[in-house]
């Protein structure tokens, strides 16, 4: 989560450099004019895209679909793009993925469909919301969707894997597209299937569209030789992937083997979380900017690390007090030095001096 | 003057380990109701902010005039101590709010954003009061201590200190461009610009804010505006000056040597910012319009604990205190502020230096 995302693009009209000139504040100030707009509707914003949430449905045991309307500052998305969803939980904002399980509707509405996870900070939290209330979004993002305009195409979700796969469907079908369109969809049963009456009602708006919904708990998981037996030209289509990380790590593979990675986009998010390991001697750290690879013993602090690297990141105290070396942890788990409090898994703000790492860490440096 | 408080290895080593426990205490039960009080904050800002301008600007009478002056005097006194001080130090980055974020907050104040970083953040908290490294002591122009060296100049330290609560924020600004090494040649010229660059940009925009857009804005009205700002920037002045000096400059608050704290831990860095702090007492507006500093016993020892909570650990650090003989200073502020007065006035004349001793581990 960074404020780019939040702040228009730069603009070089010589009208808008002037507007936005540092000695026309606090006029000039969007996070100004935010707070009274948000004063009088709380979905108004000058450069945030947020939206309103309008309803939100069960569709399956622990998964529920919020339908949004989002104000102007959104814009528009394609079927297949998904959006981070940003809700404050317990004072603090917390963003995730999701894909966006609709097509774009006269309305402007969108529907983002959520799994409960247990111990999921931010799912339990979008469960919990009602309608009426308020979020932040991002824009619409990622380019998840067939990337040629004709051709047969192969869809592999599973679980709640479906959302953009609906999303890329549902498109299609608003284009009355013609195209031989197979969707195997995994769940645990029956009674699991996200979106299952939809998908029967699909058909009829795309005359060549099947549907092979499979169930985990009594016909077993898929794996490559089903997956051949049930779509036995897949290796002439077009495939997209969504799924848990172990379906997409077999389909991946058996695309790889069978020499067809270019035909399989997947989409996923969070998946592969480096394995956190207190005891390993050493962990690996990377800087997204410095682009640098380099090593830091467990118990060692991640600035001592990188200095150790030849890496020169700011800091001050060194006693965890000033936030001069505070850096954005991209991903992984550290302990704090002084507390003793282990992180999450996440993107989150990091006190170099007093971390040290727990599994392997993408630093913002 | 009380003298320093010494404990052995393992009482240091209970000591710390309760302080430890205090802050662990209340990390764990931060949340929604701090980010509301920071919102709040913000909102109450922005509400002084815009009446207090708009009754300068578009006022009638000398009433209007006072009322502007009020308002826009709370505003800036708010944004400074309760919101900038506190979102400066990392108490709210926890919400990930880009609009609270310690490293990127500027605030309404001539002090340039990353100038009060490093000047307070590092050098002020991490080593308070340690004649020589810890530039607030003294501000560069004050004698306050025996450990101080004197000079002719300290004679009228009481002028140059009036000087210098009227222009507080000015002295805040220019504190990190330590003008001062420049003059005795120790500091090269191109350091010195490259450090006067930041200073001059963020003046520049706040005497433009403050005495020309502003009073434009206003058209015929605009001698109002300008003289209101004026002085709204005057209480700020006066009113940060007295808080923040009464916070380490009263009677019995200690300082310390390079050598004294050499192999310093953990514990003895606590020790070190109760003994070199003091709390004033007053009710629940008064320690908001200090934005908390009126616990500064609590807030150097937890800088980056959001301020409100200091409410809550002053009398359990208080307890703690009295539990290991450590001296706690506080007191009214009329009390206090005449005990920094007092000090100020002692060291005018010069006394002799006093070296200190080593902290006994």
């Amino acid at each position: 989560m960074t404020t780019s995302r939040l702040q228009p693009k730069d603009s070089h009209s010589p009208m808008r450099r002037f507007w936005r000139h540092p000695l026309l504040a606090p006029f000039n100030q969007p996070e100004a004019w935010n707070r009274l707009a948000t004063a009088v509707n709380p979905v108004w914003s000058l450069t945030e895209p947020r939206a309103r949430v309008m309803r939100v449905v069960d569709e399956a045991p622990g998964v529920k679909s919020l339908w949004l309307k989002p104000n102007a500052r959104f814009g528009d998305f394609l079927p297949g793009q998904h959006v981070l969803l940003e809700l404050e939980i317990n004072g603090a904002r917390h963003a995730r993925c999701f894909s966006i399980s609709n097509a774009p509707r006269n309305d402007g509405e969108l529907r983002l469909t959520i799994k409960r996870k247990d111990n999921g900070l931010l799912s339990t939290a979008a469960h919990a919301l009602r309608a009426g209330q308020v979020v932040r979004l991002s824009k619409a993002q990622g380019d998840f969707a067939p990337r040629a305009t004709a051709g047969k195409l192969l869809l592999l979700g599973a679980g709640s894997g479906i959302t953009p796969m609906m999303s890329v469907l549902d498109g299609l079908a608003d284009e009355g597209s013609t195209r031989d369109v197979m969707l195997v969809q995994c769940s645990r049963s029956a009674d699991d299937m996200i979106f299952a009456d939809e998908l029967l009602k699909l058909p009829a708006r795309m005359p060549r569209l099947r549907v092979h919904p499979h169930a985990t708990a009594s016909q077993g998981r898929l794996n490559a030789k089903k997956i051949a037996e049930l779509v036995p030209d897949w290796n002439e289509r077009e495939t997209l992937l969504c799924g848990p990380d172990g379906f997409m790590r077999i389909v991946e593979s058996m695309y790889a083997d069978a020499g067809l990675a270019d035909r399989l986009q997947s989409e996923s998010f969070g998946r592969r979380a480096a394995p956190v390991d207190p005891h390993a001697s050493a962990h690996a750290v990377t800087c997204e900017n410095a682009e640098q690879l380099f090593t830091v013993a467990t118990g060692q602090s991640l600035l001592d690390g990188a200095e150790a690297a030849g890496l020169s990141p700011r800091f001050g105290c060194r006693r965890g007090i000033c936030r001069t070396c505070q850096c954005r942890k991209r991903s992984g788990t550290v302990m704090n030095l002084l507390t003793g409090q282990i992180s999450g898994q996440g993107d989150e703000l990091i006190q170099l001096c007093i971390s040290t790492p727990q599994s392997a860490v993408e630093l913002a440096l | 003057m009380i003298a320093k408080t010494r404990m052995d290895t393992e009482t240091l080593a209970r000591f710390e380990a309760e302080i430890d426990a205090l802050r662990l205490e209340v990390l764990a039960d931060i949340g929604e109701s701090d980010a509301r009080h920071i919102h709040r904050m913000r909102h109450i800002v922005q509400g002084l902010a815009i009446g207090g301008r708009s009754a300068l600007m578009f006022g009638i009478g000398p009433i209007s005039w006072v009322g502007g002056v009020i308002g826009l005097s709370l505003a800036k006194i708010i944004e400074n101590m309760e919101v900038g001080h506190n979102v400066m130090h990392g108490q709210y980055d926890w919400m990930n709010d880009p609009s609270l974020h310690s490293q990127t907050y500027e605030w309404d104040i001539v002090c340039d954003g990353d100038h009060w970083r490093h000047s307070h953040n590092v050098e002020h908290h991490d080593h308070t009061n340690i004649i020589g490294k810890d530039h607030d002591f003294g501000y560069g122009m004050l004698r306050l201590s025996d450990q101080q060296r004197w000079k002719k100049f300290n004679l009228l330290q009481p002028l140059w200190y009036l000087l210098l609560a009227l222009n507080f924020q000015w002295g805040v600004a220019v504190h990190d461009i330590k003008i001062g090494r420049f003059v005795k040649g120790r500091m090269k010229k191109a350091e010195f610009s490259e450090r006067m660059r930041p200073f001059l940009r963020k003046a520049g925009r706040q005497l433009f804010k403050d005495y020309v857009l502003f009073p434009a804005l206003a058209f015929w009205q605009w001698p109002r505006v300008l003289l209101g700002n004026l002085v709204a920037n005057g209480i700020r002045n006066l009113w940060t000056n007295a808080i923040i000096f009464c916070g380490h400059f009263t009677g019995n608050v200690q300082t310390y040597t390079m050598k004294e704290v050499a192999n310093e831990t953990r514990g003895q860095w606590y020790l070190r910012q109760i003994l070199g702090s003091g709390n004033l007492e007053g009710s629940r507006l008064f320690h908001l319009l200090t934005g908390q500093l009126s616990r500064q016993i609590e807030h150097h020892l937890f800088p980056d604990l959001p301020a409100t909570r200091y409410a809550e650990l002053a009398p359990r650090v208080r307890d703690i205190c009295a539990r290991y003989g450590v001296h706690y200073n506080t007191g009214g502020f009329w009390k206090q502020y005449a005990s920094v007065l007092g000090r100020l006035f002692r060291y005018t004349l010069p006394t002799k230096r006093r070296l200190g001793a080593v902290q006994s581990a």
